[in-house]
């Protein structure tokens, strides 16, 4: 019987992680909902695979000389977190100030960035464009490095406008200039030399250096200016302090965390949800995490229509598939090909192909991204070896009648314990006709690998091949 | 599908990395090769010369034949302005046919979509290799990126054939009422249809295969050994795209570009044998291009990024010969070190697209580009 | 610069650095060096790790101190004969065959040094004489060898051909007790000296496994460690240890006191130099930066600061002696390593 509860938790679990095992959502509904989103909302003690033991046996990890090896380091942290707000928010910020590695060359960097995410990515919208003005990766993305003084370089001012904040339709081309003006001399150390090894892709002569802010107050503009109606010798802060203010960004702040955490579409419900999410943004001075308090604890989010509104992304779907195996638990060689399997299915990790993020939503669907998205999680969650698919097997044995079941039983189970997912009627007829071929399971006296356990290792192919397991 | 006059189909065989110019065409009779690549360079006498000037790598013996036979195209000096020598942008560049903004749309998946507007045949366009490239992406253009063909599709790794026969007719069924469902479930079911069908069709074109030509065991001539079986298939296929690498050659150039291009060389021999044998040789054109050349000096042990490369169109329908111009190695004439590229890349995508896609060029290369005068008309 | 205080018993002056960054193809440069090895003639023997993008290339490199590539030689990445997969450490035995541990494949490798392969023994387990991630390897004056086996948290001792003769260790903080073990090293007594790893110590033993001291405690102070992963002991009975995880490498005297800190001064290699001629815009913008910056607050862990500081260890995970007072320090990072001389 799935419980109302167990939905519930399961659907916020989506949304503030990558889904959970049973023993997991357990864990979060005996805090209650309130407190299973204080807890999110709070990640601490994250439990993370220590970094020591990572880099000891991945030397491209410690290195991060090139792309795979950063991403895969990302995908452990992902995969072992006991607190996924922590990654999750990572993940949101990194799509939305869409920075990549294609520019750069420079993984180590670009990680940092992330690390950045993590630590400032639940509190003031403020203080995250700040640091987010003086991280090296960005600027370098960006071209502040090329912003000078003497000759502006208007990309990172029209970009921090239009993509980071208000969105356009709500400044001017002269606002983009005294912004781009105020962040003059936000550069980073060693620009000229950093810039060159980039654009060339150089790892000579002893591979990559990674990188730092420096702020080169004689290459600063810091003539009067401008911007949005108010007027000062405005630093890149002062700008910023104008930009929160202003209700486009509420909206825009509010709007994108909806359709990462809420729902792809927006309702007319949804849309009075982003109303209460931008007025929390004001009364709790600019905090992420008081809008998506807001968010988790509205009407809408926990109603039926938000239940799986959002097609998970890549990074979703595998991180998702991996922890509710169980796999990946330590350091094992073939965790980077496990992070370019996300790449085909469309998004790769620190690349994303513009500054304008990647197109989510039904956008990740192609035949060629969902063969692979099928395939994979087919493979990882049919695997009965894997301590998480071991533990499904045996609560369907614990809930069963005398460790027998039939076909409903089997069908229903694993859809409740990959989820709850809730399917069609038809997915659902597929899924217990599939059973009924080879009649009643019984998992008494099971034994590693043996046929009873394969047959609910198959069945958990199907639910993970199902249109609805592609929803989260 | 029945018709003698089969469509044209093009072949594409990027060389991923940057691959060395210099050391595919050798300018062996000019002394300031010899002076820049002191150490990475080409004996005169190991080049397999094409005329007094110039001569191929040594490892390049089945494109030397070809070219003795009138069916290699070599396109020197091919580039864009404002060269870009980072892998990922200029890769892009060539791919999006957007050498000044960012470009969203690959030009073949754009060429797919103009040949195929309804998407009735899923298998227009198929990569041969794992990881869709940008070349062939665009939104709601299905494409098939085949890792291997003999296991393509669904559940490949589901050993036993009854298992995986009901489970793809369960994910069939499942996937099959789309009408009257929300958007997303709707595209989730169309989309899974595509990948069913287009599996199913592909899984048939080793089986319906037969040659007397025996590919080698490298990856690439692996894929090009796919890329004939669905070509010979007659399943619709226009586009058919494959890569190699790495060809970024920063050290220890000269045994690792000969490996790469007797790879190379073995799979384009092979493939122009294969259509020989099966009487297709006017009906696919094979393009080979990089992202860029490299530099003109030597690092002592191999050759950096450089720009200013060159590009092979290969096939029956092909007038081969020498095009654009053999770039100057007089210092005056480099760009930083590197080879000044003397025709932009475009050109060649607008024959491609014209005069073998018989498609409208200038809407996929955002401009109007001369044609070299590559395939016979 | 050498840190000195207490008028240390031993001063080591930076000689010079050899190595590039090697794309993972052939030729001069290294692919994530581990460990080094230097024979009676002087030749420098690199192995290198090689990340998995480029796991082929897998070998073992060639040069001299005048930086000469002589060459490589490896059968690439594999369970085949010859083959790696996470090759860790390298020790030479008298009749001069190289001896490689691999971590993944549970097993040694020998090698002649003119690149022939030669045989290889070891098999997964935890009964005497199996491994369970073999990583430090050293050879006592009896051609006796002992193997670090870090899953087992215990060394193994072994005769030159792999028969099993003793073992020592369990898992623990103890006298004796190992945690994640790595690198080892004999002296000119044929103790044993083993980089304790996860327990941020040095251990050493007598030749039949006697405990014997441990030196060394959490930290990055003045005789503490972070995951320290190699060892190394001179005719005098210094002890050089790989300190890791504080990206520096530290002296002991014989009796186990501090005697210095080294953080590593790299200069431009010749191959370095070879690369930047070619590139002179780069070299121009390189000649005129800082490489030692500032750093911001947040980025002031050891990792952090070698990631962006050049000169500096990063990944120092193994340091070699040769016959002149010489010390190689081995930097996966950075593909290169640094040489010292005792004064």
């Amino acid at each position: 019987m799935i419980s109302n509860d167990t939905a519930m938790t399961a659907h916020l679990l989506r949304r503030a992680g990558f889904g959970a095992s049973r023993e997991e959502l357990e864990q979060y509904m005996a805090m209650g909902y309130d407190g299973a989103v204080e807890a999110l909302l709070n990640p601490s003690d994250a439990g993370n695979m220590p970094d020591d033991l990572i880099r000891r046996y991945h030397v491209e990890q410690s290195e991060l000389r090139d792309l795979a090896g950063s991403a895969a380091y990302w995908m452990y942290r992902m995969i072992s977190t006991s607190a996924p707000m922590e990654e999750k928010t990572a993940l949101f910020w990194h799509g939305l100030f869409a920075t990549g590695y294609a520019k750069l060359n420079q993984a180590r960097s670009l990680l940092n960035q992330v690390e950045m995410f993590r630590r400032s990515g639940l509190g003031s919208f403020e203080d995250l464009l700040v640091e987010l003005s003086k991280d090296p990766a960005m600027i370098v993305w960006l071209d502040n490095n090329e912003n000078h003084g003497t000759a502006i370089n208007e990309n990172y001012g029209r970009e921090l406008l239009e993509l980071f904040s208000m969105g356009i339709g709500n400044y001017t081309e002269d606002d983009i200039k005294e912004c781009a003006r105020a962040f003059t001399g936000w550069t980073l150390g060693n620009a000229e030399y950093m810039s060159i090894r980039a654009a060339k892709d150089s790892i000579w002569p002893y591979g990559r250096i990674a990188w730092h802010f420096d702020y080169r107050e004689e290459d600063h503009d810091d003539g009067e200016k401008t911007f949005l109606g108010e007027t000062g010798r405005f630093n890149g802060e002062d700008i910023i302090r104008i930009i929160v203010k202003q209700e486009s960004t509420a909206r825009f702040v509010a709007t994108r965390l909806f359709q990462f955490f809420a729902a792809d579409e927006i309702s007319e419900a949804g849309e009075k949800t982003i109303q209460d999410m931008m007025a929390t943004y004001f009364s709790s001075g600019y905090q992420v995490r008081d809008m998506l308090r807001t968010l988790f604890q509205s009407d809408y989010f926990k109603s039926e229509e938000a239940r799986f509104a959002r097609v998970k992304g890549p990074v979703e779907m595998v991180v998702g598939a991996i922890r509710m195996a169980g796999n990946y638990q330590n350091p094992a060689l073939g965790i980077e090909k496990v992070s370019n399997t996300m790449l085909y299915m469309g998004q790769g990790l620190l690349q994303p192909p513009t500054v304008e993020g990647w197109h989510e939503g039904s956008e990740w669907i192609d035949s060629g991204a969902l063969v692979e998205r099928v395939n994979f999680a087919a493979k990882e969650l049919s695997d009965v070896r894997s301590p998480g698919v071991r533990s499904i097997i045996d609560r369907l044995q614990a809930g069963s009648d005398d460790g027998v079941l039939d076909p409903e039983d089997l069908a229903d189970g694993c859809l409740d314990l990959l989820g709850p997912i809730g399917v069609s009627d038809e997915t659902r007829s597929v899924l217990v006709e599939y059973a009924t071929r080879k009649g009643d399971l019984d998992l008494n006296g099971h034994q590693p690998g043996d046929e009873a356990e394969q047959r609910v290792g198959n069945m958990l192919r199907l639910v993970a091949a199902t249109r609805e397991y592609q929803l989260a | 599908m029945t018709s003698n006059k089969r469509e044209k189909s093009l072949i594409v065989i990027q060389l991923s990395g940057g691959n060395d110019y210099l050391n595919t065409v050798v300018p062996y009779s000019d002394g300031k090769y010899y002076d820049s690549r002191s150490v990475v360079n080409i004996p005169q006498d190991k080049v397999i010369k094409i005329d007094d000037r110039l001569g191929f790598n040594p490892s390049m013996g089945p494109v030397k034949s070809l070219w003795n036979e009138g069916k290699v195209a070599v396109i020197n000096g091919i580039g864009y302005e404002n060269p870009n020598r980072s892998h990922f942008r200029s890769m892009d560049i060539w791919h999006t046919a957007e050498p000044d903004t960012i470009g969203k749309e690959g030009w073949l998946g754009r060429a797919i979509r103009d040949i195929d507007p309804q998407g009735d045949n899923v298998l227009t366009g198929i990569n041969f290799g794992r990881g869709l490239p940008r070349a062939l992406a665009v939104p709601g253009v299905s494409v098939a990126s085949v890792g291997d063909l003999e296991t393509y599709g669904l559940f490949p790794d589901v050993q036993d054939e009854e298992l995986r026969m009901f489970t793809l007719e369960a994910f069939s069924r499942m996937y099959g009422n789309t009408a009257g469902r929300d958007p997303v479930m709707e595209l989730l079911g169309r989309t899974g249809q595509d990948a069913l069908q287009g599996a199913d069709i592909l899984r048939t074109a080793p089986a319906m295969y037969s040659s007397s030509v025996e590919y080698g065991p490298d990856s690439l001539a692996q894929n090009v050994k796919a890329i004939s079986q669905v070509f010979h298939a007659n399943l619709g296929a226009r586009v058919l795209y494959t890569q190699h690498g790495p060809f970024d050659t920063h050290s220890g150039e000269l045994a690792s570009h000969a490996k790469l291009w007797d790879e190379v060389a073995g799979s384009i021999g092979c493939l122009m044998d294969d259509l020989k044998e099966h009487g297709t040789e006017d009906d696919a054109t094979i393009l080979v291009f990089s992202e860029f050349g490299r530099r003109i000096k030597d690092n002592g042990s191999g050759s950096d990024h450089g720009s200013g490369g060159v590009a092979f169109m290969i096939g029956g329908a092909v007038s081969g010969g020498m095009y654009g111009e053999y770039p100057s190695l007089a210092e005056a004439e480099q760009i930083e070190g590197d080879l000044r590229s003397n025709n932009d890349f475009r050109s060649v995508y607008t024959e491609i697209l014209e005069d073998w896609l018989d498609l409208d060029a200038p809407s996929i290369v955002n401009g109007q580009f001369e044609k070299h005068g590559i395939l016979k008309s | 610069m050498s840190t000195q205080t207490k008028s240390p018993g031993i001063a080591l002056d930076y000689v010079k650095t050899i190595g590039i960054v090697n794309n993972g193809f052939n030729g001069r440069g290294f692919a994530n060096p581990y460990d080094i090895v230097v024979d009676g003639d002087k030749r420098i023997f690199i192995l290198n790790r090689c990340d998995p993008a480029r796991a082929d290339a897998i070998r073992v490199g060639i040069c001299t101190l005048d930086d000469e590539y002589l060459g490589e030689f490896g059968k690439g990445n594999g369970t085949g004969d010859g083959q790696f997969i996470w090759a860790v450490a390298m020790a030479l035995d008298s009749q001069n065959r190289l001896h490689i541990t691999d971590e993944h494949s549970n097993r040694v490798t020998s090698y002649s040094l003119s690149g022939d392969y030669l045989s290889h023994w070891g098999k997964a387990g935890s009964g005497d004489g199996e491994l369970n991630g073999p990583a430090g390897i050293a050879f006592d004056s009896s051609d006796n060898v002992f193997v670090v086996d870090q899953h087992n948290s215990r060394v193994q001792k072994f005769t030159v051909d792999g028969k099993f003769i003793a073992n020592w260790g369990s898992f623990g903080s103890g006298d004796g007790q190992f945690n994640l073990p790595w690198g080892a090293a004999v002296d000119n007594y044929d103790n044993v000296y083993v980089a304790d790893w996860r327990n941020d110590r040095i251990q050493k033993f007598d030749n039949d496994g006697e405990f014997l001291a441990a030196l060394g405690s959490s930290g990055d102070g003045e005789g503490q460690f972070m995951r320290p992963t190699s060892v190394a002991v001179d005719p005098e009975g210094f002890i050089y240890v790989a300190d890791w995880g504080n990206e520096r490498v530290q002296v002991l005297g014989p009796d186990g006191s501090f005697q210095l800190i080294l953080k590593g001064e790299a200069t431009t290699s010749k191959w370095g130099e070879e690369y930047l001629a070619s590139n002179p815009e780069e070299k121009a913008e390189r000649d005129i930066s800082n490489l030692i910056p500032a750093l911001p607050a947040h980025l002031n862990t050891p990792y952090h600061i070698s990631s962006q500081t050049e000169p500096y260890f990063w990944g120092p995970v193994s340091v070699s002696l040769d016959h002149e007072g010489r010390l190689y320090v081995v930097e996966t990072n950075r593909h290169r390593f640094q040489v010292y001389q005792k004064r």
